[in-house]
């Protein structure tokens, strides 16, 4: 009964939507996206004209984010940081004396090939992760992205060769001082620009800029970019420990 | 409109309609099943599904990466940068809405032993 009605009120949300997506602008036709907007005005056209001069990056999409979008992704990275905060009122910290009778075998079976393949892997995955932060500006990639693939090393490294043996290649002394980076150094270079005497984030505004050096602004950028990427490792790193659960059957 | 029209828009709107197929797989998801993990599952669909759309929408036939690389002119057509960026912000909250449901979930497995949402129920007013 139930299944029923939620399947016929289902139905009825789909034939609407289907019929407002429908009537929506044809897909990828230039002239009715508002990329143009009118002359001289609208946001899109001077992010892409203008952005690679005034906030350093070739990608655009990365100049919007750390600047013409600062205050968003200043919010967003204390957002990861929160969930981390959260994730660990909720489950606490992985225990320093556990005791490893249960969780000394990883989940995958011990096997010669996996263990070979992921330690053949594992410095390429991460020396990828590092260039897409690095190059986060110039090309594909960022700071999240590059610091989600570093994690996702990390984690299959956890998963293959078990916690006992992880928990001292990953301990928690050393990594607990890299959680917090990517907030705290999003605040510091937004506080710089309050120091000297405009308003917060001032750097990443396209007036400041202008008057200054180029490469300062660059450089901002990649000292962001990076402490983003340590940050969120660092961060999902965390997480995926403290789901770690002794298993009960 | 007649059918055949419409039938013809659906088809220049693909992705459109897929995201909103998506959507309601997700929105069914969330609100048939019973297991709290499948609930979340049903959410990340529905995430997903608004993903798809915005980045569609800012799809432009033609249109390059928004990355200045050599040999690009000004005259080049990018693709609408501002969905993109908008959606790398979603995906980071989605994951880490995620992490922070999975880990309360882990929680209610430890005490209730179940992640029924019926048997939750009638845990509660037990």
């Amino acid at each position: 009964m139930r299944k029923v009605v939620v399947l016929c009120s289902l139905l009825i949300c789909y034939v609407l939507l289907l019929f407002a997506v429908v009537n929506m602008p044809s897909m990828g036709d230039p002239d009715s996206i508002t990329i143009k907007g009118p002359p001289g005005r609208g946001a899109v056209p001077r992010y892409l004209e203008k952005g690679a001069e005034e906030c350093g990056g070739e990608n655009i999409i990365t100049d919007i984010i750390l600047n013409y979008r600062g205050y968003d992704t200043n919010g967003e990275v204390t957002v990861i940081f929160t969930a981390l905060i959260g994730v660990l009122a909720v489950l606490n910290r992985e225990r320093k004396k556990i005791s490893f009778s249960d969780m000394e075998q990883s989940p995958v079976k011990h096997s010669v090939i996996v263990y070979t393949i992921v330690r053949i892997l594992l410095p390429f995955i991460f020396i990828f992760s590092l260039y897409v932060i690095l190059f986060g500006e110039v090309g594909p990639g960022g700071g999240f992205q590059g610091g989600t693939i570093a994690a996702a090393a990390a984690i299959i490294f956890i998963l293959v060769f078990g916690y006992s043996y992880s928990i001292g290649k990953f301990p928690t002394s050393w990594r607990i001082n890299f959680e917090g980076i990517a907030p705290l150094t999003f605040i510091a270079m937004g506080l710089i620009g309050l120091f000297l005497g405009k308003n917060y984030l001032t750097f990443m505004f396209p007036q400041f800029s202008h008057t200054t050096n180029l490469t300062i602004a660059r450089s901002m950028l990649m000292i962001i970019e990076i402490a983003i990427g340590v940050g969120g490792a660092f961060i999902f790193t965390s997480i995926f420990f403290a789901m770690q659960r002794e298993d009960r059957s | 409109m007649n059918y055949m029209q419409v039938i013809d828009k659906a088809g220049t709107n693909f992705n459109y309609v897929i995201a909103v197929t998506l959507f309601i797989i997700g929105l069914y998801t969330v609100v048939a099943k019973d297991n709290l993990i499948k609930k979340f599952m049903g959410l990340n669909i529905m995430e997903t599904a608004c993903f798809l759309l915005y980045i569609s929408m800012g799809a432009v036939k033609g249109g390059k990466a928004p990355i200045w690389t050599e040999g690009l002119k000004k005259s080049t057509v990018f693709v609408n940068p501002i969905p993109q960026a908008l959606i790398l912000t979603g995906i980071v909250v989605a994951v880490s809405t995620t992490a922070l449901a999975l880990s309360l979930m882990i929680k209610i497995y430890e005490h209730c032993e179940t992640l029924d949402a019926e048997k939750l129920k009638r845990l509660e007013t037990e």
